[in-house]
C-alpha cells in the first residue's frame, strides 16, 4: 500500500510542480517579486479555495489578481463593489423578455470561474451575504431556482484595511469562507525600481496570455488531492486549530472548515513544492494565512496589542510537532 | 557475513529464548499435574516442527485461511502423536481409545487438571509460537521484548516453583542458557541494523568482540549464581522478616497507644433474653448450597485472577526499573541507550489480547488498531536512528523544542556544524519521508543513513558541546 501511494504520486506531482512554475513565471511578468504571496494564491487555486487580498492601496492587489486570471484560460469577470450595488447586481435576475412574453434569466457576473471581487468590504452586508452560497456550495439560488456555477469557481477579493469611512467589515462567516488571506506589503528599493521600469514603455497586463486551461487546472486540483497526509500530520493540524479555541486572546477560534481549509492547502502546498507527502512545516507556513482571517481576538489582547497573525504564530510555539521523542 | 544466516541466528536465538522459559514452566506443570513422567524435551520439539511447517506454508502461495487450517491441523495431529507416544505408549495403534482420551480430560477438568490437558495446552501455546515466529520479521526491537517478557517468566517460573516446593532441573543452567541466547539474538539484531558500535570502527573484528562480550556477561552471571546461594538469599529473607516483624511491633504500638487514648465505656447491662428453643440440627443443610463444579470454577477464577495482579505487579516493578535505567544511561554524555517505550508492556497487551480476542471473537474489531500500531523493520529502524540523532544533540546542550519540526531543527544544527550539513540533512530527509511520506527506505538508503549517523556521532560531539559552552 505504501509503495503504491508512493508511485502514483510520484508520477503524478511534477504536473503541479511544472504548472506552477509556468503560472508563477507568467504571473512575475507583471508582478515584480512577491513570490510568495504567488505561490499561496495558486495553493488556493489547487484546492479550489478562495483568496482575500488584503493591503493599503497601491500596492497591486487588483493587478496581481488580473494577472492571475489572465494567466488562466478560464472565464472572468469582475465586480467593483460600492454601497448601492445589489445582489441582483451579483447573481443574476429574471427580466420580462417582452418580445417572447416570458421571463428569462440574465446571469449576473458570478456566473464566471473566476470572479474578481475588487474591494469587497465596500458592498453592503446584504450583497456581502449573497457571495456565502456561491463561495460555500458553488451554486446560486435566484427566484427558487438553484443554478450550479461553472468549474473551476474561484473568488479572489480585495479589500483595503485601512480606509475604513463607508465600509462594511466582513461578516465572519464570510470571512471563513475564503481559504486564504494574503497580503503582499510594500515592495523593496530595488523591486519598486523594476516595477517603473516595467510599466515606463506599456502596462505588461495587456500582453499577458493564459498558460494554463480549465480542464488542465481542474486535473492538477484532482492531483493534489492525492497526496499524502499521514496521521500525525493530520492530528497536528486538529491540534493547530484546536489551540486556536482554548487560547487566551482568542474569542471566536478556528472552526472545523478552518481545518480542512489548512489540510487541504497543505496537500497542495507540498504537490507545489515536489512532494507527494504533507510535512508539519506546509501546515505551519500556511496556519498564519489560512487561519488568521477566521478568528476574532478579545479586546484585551488588542488593546495590547496582539494581532491575530501574533497570535497565531504563539498557538504554532505550543503545540507539539509530530516527531520523535 | 550474509544477511540469511544472520536471520537464522535470530530465528535459533528466539527459539532458545522461548525454549528456555517454555521448559521451566512446562517442567513445573509436568511435576505438578503429571508427576515429571511427561518428556519436557519431546513436548519442546514440537517448536522447530511448527516453525518450519509454517515456514515451508508461508511459501507455498495457498489462501490464508487454508493455511491456517493446514498449519492447526497438523497440530493436533502432532498433539495426539504426543499424547499417544507419552501417555499410552502401551496401547496398540489400531486401539482407538487414546483418541478419546482428550474429550475426556477436558469433561472432567473440574476435578483436576491431568496430563493430556498439560500435552493439549502445552502443544498448543508452542504451535502456536512456532507459527508466529515463521510468520514475522525478526529485528532488535522484538527481540528486546522477547528477552523482557522471557525473563519475566522465567522470574514467575522459578518463584511459584519455590512457593510449591518444586526443585526444577538446572535452573541456574535454563537461566544462562536464556541469557545466551538473548546477549546473542540482541547483538546479532543491533549489529543488522546498522546501529550498534559492531557495525562501526569494530566492524573488521565484530564476531571476535560480540563473543568475548557475551562470555565476560556469562562468567560474571556464573560468579554472582556461585555467591547468591540459598543460604545467603535465606539470610536477606530472614532479615527483611526482622525488619518487618519490628515495623509491624512499632505499627502496633502506636495503635494501641491510640486506642489507649479513647476513654473505655462502662459495659452496660444487657435485659436477660428470653431463652430460645434449641435449634434442632439437621444434617447436611447448607444456607447456600455450591455445586462442586462451581466451587472449582470459582477457584480456577481466583487462581486466575491471583496470578494476573501478581503479573501486572511485576510488570509494574519491571517497566519502573527499566524507566530508572534509562533515565541514568540517558544522562551519560554520549551513551547509545535503546529508549523502547512501552515495549514490554505492548509484548504483553498484545499476548493477553491475542489470547482474549481469540477466545471471544472479537478480534475482527480491534484488527484495525493493531495494523496502525505495527511499523516496518526498516521504518523502525529509521525512526531509531532519529531517536538517537535527537538524544545525541540533545546532550550537547541542543535539545529540539516541541514545536520544531525537523527541518528547522535542521537549520539550527547545520548553522552550528556547518561541515555536518551533508549527513545532518541525509539524517533529516530520511527520517522525514519515512515518518510523514511513509515510503520504505532501501537498502542502500539505510546503509547511507547508518553511514551519516555514524559520521556525525563520532566526530562533532565534542565540537558541538565545546561551542554550546564557548569553550
Amino acid at each position: 500500500m505504501i509503495d503504491k501511494v508512493s508511485k502514483v504520486a510520484n508520477q503524478e506531482t511534477s504536473p503541479v510542480t511544472q504548472a506552477v512554475e509556468k503560472l508563477v513565471n507568467n504571473v512575475s511578468k507583471v508582478i515584480v517579486g512577491k513570490k510568495d504571496t504567488i505561490e499561496l494564491i495558486l495553493v488556493a487555486l489547487l484546492c479550489e479555495g478562495h483568496v482575500l487580498i488584503e493591503d493599503v492601496p497601491g500596492i497591486g492587489k487588483t493587478m496581481l489578481a488580473k494577472a492571475v486570471t489572465r494567466s488562466l484560460g478560464c472565464t472572468f469577470k469582475r465586480i467593483q463593489c460600492t454601497p448601492d450595488l445589489l445582489p441582483s447586481d451579483v447573481t443574476g435576475i429574471h427580466y420580462f423578455n417582452q418580445k417572447t412574453s416570458e421571463f428569462q434569466f440574465r446571469p449576473g457576473p458570478v456566473m464566471a470561474n473566476i470572479v474578481l471581487v475588487d474591494e469587497i468590504n465596500r458592498a453592503t452586508p446584504r450583497t456581502q451575504s449573497c457571495l456565502l452560497e456561491c463561495m460555500q456550495e458553488q451554486q446560486v439560488t435566484v427566484d427558487l431556482e438553484t443554478i450550479a456555477l461553472p468549474r473551476p469557481f474561484l473568488v479572489i477579493a480585495t479589500q483595503n484595511p485601512v480606509e475604513l469611512e463607508g465600509t462594511f467589515p466582513l461578516p465572519e462567516a464570510q470571512l471563513d469562507r475564503f481559504l486564504l488571506r494574503v497580503g503582499l506589503g510594500y515592495p523593496s528599493e530595488d523591486e519598486e525600481g523594476a516595477i517603473l521600469c516595467r510599466f515606463q514603455q506599456s502596462n505588461p497586463l495587456d500582453t499577458l496570455t493564459n498558460v494554463i486551461e480549465a480542464k488542465e487546472l481542474l486535473e492538477l486540483q484532482k492531483l493534489c488531492r492525492q497526496i499524502y497526509v499521514s496521521d500525525s500530520v493530520r492530528d497536528y493540524v486538529t491540534a493547530i486549530t484546536r489551540a486556536t479555541r482554548c487560547h487566551d486572546g482568542i474569542r471566536l477560534g478556528a472552526s472545523p472548515r478552518a481545518s480542512l481549509g489548512l489540510h487541504l492547502a497543505s496537500q497542495a502546498l507540498a504537490a507545489i513544492r515536489g512532494r507527494n507527502y504533507v510535512i508539519p512545516d506546509d501546515v505551519k507556513y500556511l496556519a498564519v494565512p489560512a487561519l488568521a482571517h477566521r478568528l476574532i481576538s478579545k479586546t484585551e489582547a488588542r488593546l495590547r496589542g496582539h494581532s491575530v497573525e501574533t497570535i497565531v504564530s504563539e498557538v504554532l510555539s505550543t503545540v507539539a510537532v509530530p516527531v520523535e521523542e | 557475513m550474509k544477511p540469511d544466516w544472520r536471520q537464522g541466528i535470530l530465528y535459533l536465538t528466539t527459539i532458545g529464548m522461548e525454549g528456555c522459559w517454555l521448559y521451566a514452566i512446562i517442567e513445573l506443570l509436568n511435576r505438578k499435574t503429571a508427576g515429571g513422567h511427561l518428556s519436557v524435551l519431546v513436548l519442546l520439539l514440537i517448536y522447530p516442527l511448527s516453525f518450519g511447517f509454517n515456514m515451508l506454508l508461508q511459501r507455498l502461495r495457498f489462501p490464508r485461511l487454508c493455511r491456517r487450517s493446514l498449519s492447526w491441523l497438523v497440530w493436533a495431529m502432532a498433539m495426539l502423536l504426543v499424547v499417544k507416544v507419552q501417555l499410552y505408549s502401551e496401547l496398540k495403534w489400531v486401539d482407538t481409545s487414546w483418541l478419546l482420551a482428550i474429550p475426556r480430560s477436558i469433561g472432567e477438568l473440574i476435578y483436576g487438571f491431568k496430563p493430556e490437558l498439560l500435552i493439549l495446552i502445552s502443544t498448543g501455546v508452542i504451535w502456536w509460537l512456532g507459527r508466529r515466529l515463521a510468520s514475522r520479521q525478526s529485528s532488535f526491537a522484538a527481540l528486546v521484548s522477547e528477552f523482557q517478557f522471557g525473563l519475566v517468566m522465567l522470574v514467575i517460573t522459578f518463584f511459584v516453583a519455590s512457593q510449591l516446593g518444586v526443585e526444577l532441573i538446572s535452573p541456574v543452567t535454563i537461566a544462562m542458557a536464556f541469557f545466551f541466547f538473548a546477549l546473542l539474538g540482541i547483538s546479532v539484531a543491533h549489529a543488522m541494523e546498522g546501529t550498534s558500535w559492531l557495525s562501526g570502527l569494530y566492524q573488521g573484528h565484530w564476531s571476535g568482540l560480540l563473543l568475548i562480550s557475551i562470555s565476560l556477561i556469562l562468567i560474571l552471571g556464573l560468579l554472582i549464581a556461585s555467591v547468591v546461594t540459598p543460604d545467603l538469599l535465606q539470610l536477606f529473607w530472614t532479615a527483611i522478616k526482622w525488619v518487618w516483624g519490628v515495623i509491624w511491633g512499632l505499627i502496633m504500638k502506636v495503635i494501641v497507644f491510640l486506642a489507649s487514648l479513647f476513654p473505655e465505656s462502662e459495659p452496660a447491662e444487657l435485659p436477660a433474653m428470653p431463652s430460645m428453643p434449641p435449634m434442632e440440627p439437621e444434617g447436611g443443610f447448607n444456607f447456600w448450597p455450591i455445586p462442586k463444579s462451581v466451587q472449582s470454577g470459582l477457584r480456577i477464577s481466583w487462581t486466575v485472577l491471583f496470578a494476573g495482579f501478581i503479573l501486572f505487579a511485576l510488570w509494574r516493578v519491571s517497566s519502573d526499573i527499566f524507566r530508572w535505567l534509562r533515565r541514568k544511561l540517558a544522562g551519560m554524555a554520549g551513551a547509545e541507550f535503546e529508549p523502547l517505550p512501552g515495549a514490554f508492556r505492548a509484548d504483553l497487551f498484545g499476548f493477553l489480547k491475542r489470547i482474549l480476542f481469540k477466545l471471544l471473537g472479537l478480534r475482527l474489531a480491534f484488527r484495525i488498531a493493531a495494523r496502525s500500531v505495527s511499523v516496518l523493520p526498516e521504518i523502525a529502524s529509521v525512526r531509531q536512528t532519529y531517536r538517537w540523532f535527537l538524544h545525541w544533540a540533545a546532550t550537547a546542550g541542543y535539545p529540539r523544542r516541541v514545536f520544531q519540526t525537523p527541518h528547522e531543527y535542521l537549520s539550527l544544527l547545520a548553522g552550528l556544524l556547518p561541515e555536518a550539513r551533508e549527513d545532518l540533512d541525509l539524517i533529516t530527509q530520511q527520517y522525514v519521508r519515512v515518518r510523514y511520506g511513509a515510503s520504505l527506505p532501501n537498502e542502500d538508503e539505510l546503509r547511507r543513513l547508518s553511514q551519516s549517523w555514524h559520521r556525525v556521532k563520532q566526530n562533532d560531539l565534542k565540537r558541538l558541546r565545546a561551542h554550546h559552552t564557548g569553550d
